[in-house]
């Protein structure tokens, strides 16, 4: 069934919520919806390709170099998407910062490899990098809708450089709960809604 | 032993393959990227000197010109240790009597959001405008700068950066 490759990505197999890969840059770069969008499409991009070389080539590369292999596939990749970011959309080079390059050793990515795309064949693998790719992105989309909400008083859609609406809560955007911008807060969110999803068993 | 060869061969016709098309990559969008540079310093150098025209670099500094030709001012890049990392600042110096600041913008920075980050709020930029760089200090250090409420140290990498950088470059500033 090639439609469930792609749908247990969103909530079954969510990457962030179940398979729990990936908590690097979902606690970094989780502060504001515009980083989280940005951040998602970057590694939908990634991991898709990744999953389509790997799975390509899955019966060409030897077993015990596997690792080794992946990562030179996944750095090229990443390589390609910074340098299509600084070339193109300048501004979001700069607010990803460090993280951009970082999808490199984002453990989704290598995970995806070694879990799926090395034993599947390239249009299941596809399938699965979209449906764990989107899954990640509406993870850092609620996470850093929390976070932002909380922590900056308000929210600002801004969608690759395009402002699409702003929203603050009066009064409380004064004085918002900076706590939650911090790294602690993004520890706090992601445990709570971890804590949440395991106990009610939505997810499963 | 051929199983040896095979892991060997793969993996440097991976890394081959690799390199070669990040290299046409780089290669093909080098000039894009430049660009993009050039235009967003352009911006920011026309941000401090809206009567800029065309400006030249030379060892670091910008040399501001306007349409007519007449030297207008200079423009450096600064670097403080923010509260976050770095802080980066464009710092503009009038051409005049005594090098006064024309204007300074800040760059980039990963101050805490809320209250390092008003350091790029008009209200703090605004007081460097056309200062001496003597009363480029904090209030507390005799200084004509008031700090951030909350946010000293962010406040203070700014105006040391400021300071500092400006004492640096002023004196290879060819006049």
């Amino acid at each position: 069934m090639p439609f469930k490759d792609f749908s247990k990505g969103l909530v079954k197999a969510n990457p962030l919520f179940v398979l729990v890969l990936g908590l690097c840059p979902a606690l970094a770069v989780s502060t504001s919806i515009e980083n989280a969008f940005g951040m998602g499409l970057a590694v939908i991009f990634v991991l898709v390709l990744s999953n389509l070389i790997i799975s390509l080539l899955r019966n060409m590369i030897p077993k015990d170099v596997r690792i080794p292999c992946f990562i030179v596939i996944i750095a090229t990749l990443v390589t390609i998407i910074n340098i299509t970011f600084k070339a193109y959309l300048p501004s979001l080079t700069e607010s990803l910062g460090v993280y951009l390059p970082l999808i490199t050793v984002n453990c989704i990515i290598l995970g995806r490899a070694e879990a799926f795309a090395s034993k599947n064949p390239p249009l299941r693998s596809v399938l699965d990098g979209v449906g764990e790719g989107i899954g990640f992105l509406l993870a850092m989309l609620l996470i850093s809708f929390i976070r932002e909400l909380l922590g900056s008083g308000g929210l600002n859609f801004t969608i690759l450089g395009y402002k699409l609406g702003e929203f603050t809560i009066p009064v409380f955007s004064s004085m918002p709960a900076l706590f939650f911008i911090m790294p602690t807060g993004a520890f706090l969110i992601i445990g709570l809604l971890l804590g949440l999803f395991k106990k009610t068993g939505v997810l499963r | 032993m051929k199983e040896n060869v095979k892991r060997v061969v793969v993996l440097t016709i991976i890394i081959l393959v690799s390199s070669l098309s990040l290299y046409a990559y780089y290669t093909s969008t080098e000039d894009l990227i430049r660009e993009q540079e050039t235009a967003k310093l352009t911006e920011e150098i026309n941000q401090i000197f809206p009567d800029a025209g065309r400006f030249v670099q030379k060892e670091d500094i910008y040399y501001v010109y306007s349409d007519d030709g007449d030297l207008i001012g200079y423009a450096f890049k600064a670097t403080g240790k923010g509260y976050g990392g770095d802080i980066s600042i464009l710092v503009g110096v009038n051409n005049d009597e005594d090098l006064t600041i024309r204007k300074i913008s800040v760059l980039s920075q990963s101050e805490t959001p809320g209250l390092g980050t008003r350091i790029t709020e008009d209200e703090f930029i605004s007081q460097f405008n056309n200062k001496p760089i003597d009363a480029i200090k904090l209030r507390s250090n005799n200084g004509e700068i008031d700090a951030i409420t909350g946010a000293t140290i962010s406040s203070n990498a700014v105006v040391n950066a400021v300071y500092t950088e400006y004492k640096n470059k002023i004196k290879s500033i060819q006049r």
